[in-house]
């Protein structure tokens, strides 16, 4: 792409999250998702075939729909209350239609179902992004109005993401639709919490940054779009495949990896909140998306693909080695002994 | 008067309709144009005078005539007609939408109604429609390049999204 407008599009990627997490007026809220929204849709069609447009066409309409139904229920509010803060949503509907625009925005079930074809339209990166900070700015909001919002359709929405990204998850064959899933499904358990104690939701989405980022970088180095792939790169990359590993169990909740740290702590905290049947529910959900977790972490370490030979791994190789990938997944792996520093910090 | 104004809300209602039931853009744009007429008369009706012409002469003058512009550039050979069964179907079911919400809406009272004008601004001694867009450039200066930012990034993203002629995938041309 132009160089000048990559930097014009990425400007205003930034210049959009920091907009909208920093703004108490609900128009400079909706501002800055607008540019998120416009910003990102030439990044998605970049590479310009028929599936990245028609990812970027989807990406558009959703994106648009749900910013239409945020001014709508902005402005029901402003005529009912006669003020624009974000923290005083205090009108039923206009706190419904704002739950609802989160939702699509986010990709919660039931507004989901554009989710894993729009990153499976766009590369890698943008997928990175599609996943991570393209979340940032409604989980913000979310977080804002949060004890304005329904508990119980938030509670729904939230055991039934977990659901869906499970359970859709385990017919893929294409990474990026299982980060999607994966993704749906960890948007879940931030839902579920965010009426109760919201600076786990946050938690849980630092984490979740953290360990997606780690998964994302180490397929774009191997460039595995899909699990054939993925099970030839040991022997190009045999160190980044088993950190790959530990990486998506980290994802999984595994103890003692960081990944187990939101899970534990939302339990925690759903349980004393009387919230038993939701917690067990929730987590049985989750162990759905451990079995696809482990089929990936299976293929890029464990299983000897049919068409290669026994070898060892090539005396030559041309992946660059990447310093972001190794912080991101020592820090993805690693953090869970430093739990109680975390939780003072959040 | 009063039905004056209903009717040209009943016609803001039908051209949102005609849009989202079109069967291709160039017949589409027939419900903007009825729309955006009567969201002017409306704003008149109200007193806010200046920016129902605003709008009038960016959106029906600006906007719509550089999309008249680009699809004579572009045109689809064979576009659908109006006699479509799309179009029944796709009318229909606004219709039932609007039908339902109207209906269970009512009884539930959601919506609270009231009309307020441009002139009750109480100490204001400038028009509310003439000193909100004064606003823009003292009080809401960022709001104002935020919006030109966009603007500026809106020529960008659709400049990429259609360079390539009919490689791009989104001309057809």
């Amino acid at each position: 792409m132009n160089p000048h407008a990559k930097l014009i599009f990425s400007v205003s990627l930034l210049l959009g999250t920091t907009i909208t997490i920093s703004s108490n007026h609900w128009v400079m809220a909706w501002t800055g998702l607008e540019l998120n929204t416009l910003a990102i849709i030439p990044l998605i069609a970049k590479s310009h075939h028929p599936r990245a447009i028609e990812a970027a066409i989807k990406y558009f309409l959703v994106q648009a729909a749900a910013s239409t139904l945020i001014l709508f229920s902005s402005t029901t509010n402003a005529w009912v209350t006669g003020q624009w803060d974000i923290t005083q949503l205090t009108h039923q509907t206009s706190s419904l239609l704002l739950t609802t625009a989160i939702a699509m925005k986010l990709g919660l079930t039931p507004f989901h179902f554009w989710f894993p074809e729009v990153l499976q339209g766009s590369s890698l990166m943008t997928a990175l992004l599609l996943s991570t900070m393209m979340k940032f700015p409604p989980l913000t909001i979310l977080f804002m109005t949060s004890h304005t919002l329904n508990p119980t359709l938030l509670t729904i929405m939230a055991i039934a993401s977990t659901a869906v990204g499970g359970w859709m998850g385990l017919n893929q064959t294409q990474t990026r639709k299982i980060l999607a899933f994966s993704s749906i499904s960890h948007l879940g358990w931030m839902t579920i919490i965010i009426i109760y104690s919201p600076k786990l939701t946050l938690l849980t989405f630092y984490l979740y940054i953290l360990m997606t980022s780690s998964v994302f970088l180490a397929l774009n180095t191997i460039k595995a779009l899909n699990l054939p792939t993925l099970m030839t790169t040991w022997t190009k990359t045999p160190m980044l495949n088993t950190t790959l590993l530990l990486a998506l169990l980290s994802l999984a909740g595994l103890p003692p990896l960081t990944g187990f740290l939101p899970k534990w702590l939302i339990i925690q905290e759903l349980t004393k909140q009387e919230m038993a049947t939701a917690t067990t529910i929730i987590a049985m959900l989750s162990l759905l998306g451990l079995f696809f977790y482990l089929r990936l972490a299976y293929y890029s370490t464990i299983t000897l693909p049919p068409n290669s030979t026994n070898h060892m791994k090539q005396w030559h190789v041309n992946s660059p080695t990447n310093t972001l990938t190794a912080i991101l997944t020592s820090l993805s792996t690693l953090l869970l002994p430093l739990s109680p520093m975390i939780l003072t910090i959040i | 008067m009063t039905y004056f104004m209903f009717f040209l809300g009943v016609c803001f209602v039908l051209g949102g309709l005609a849009v989202a039931s079109n069967p291709s853009p160039y017949y589409g744009v027939i419900g903007l144009v009825l729309g955006s007429v009567v969201g002017c008369g409306w704003l008149l009706s109200l007193g806010a005078s200046f920016v129902s012409l605003v709008l009038f002469m960016v959106y029906l003058g600006g906007m719509l005539v550089v999309f008249v512009y680009s699809v004579s550039l572009a045109a689809d050979p064979f576009p659908g007609a109006w006699g479509d069964w799309r179009v029944v179907g796709y009318g229909g079911g606004f219709l039932l939408v609007l039908v339902v919400g109207v209906t269970v809406g009512g009884p539930l009272e959601c919506w609270e109604l009231g009309a307020v004008t441009v002139d009750s601004g109480g100490v204001f001694s400038v028009r509310l429609d003439f000193s909100g867009v004064a606003m823009f450039y003292s009080y809401g200066v960022g709001m104002f390049l935020v919006a030109g930012w966009g603007l500026l990034l809106t020529l960008f993203v659709v400049l990429e999204l259609v360079r390539g002629l009919s490689r791009g995938a989104i001309r057809a041309v």
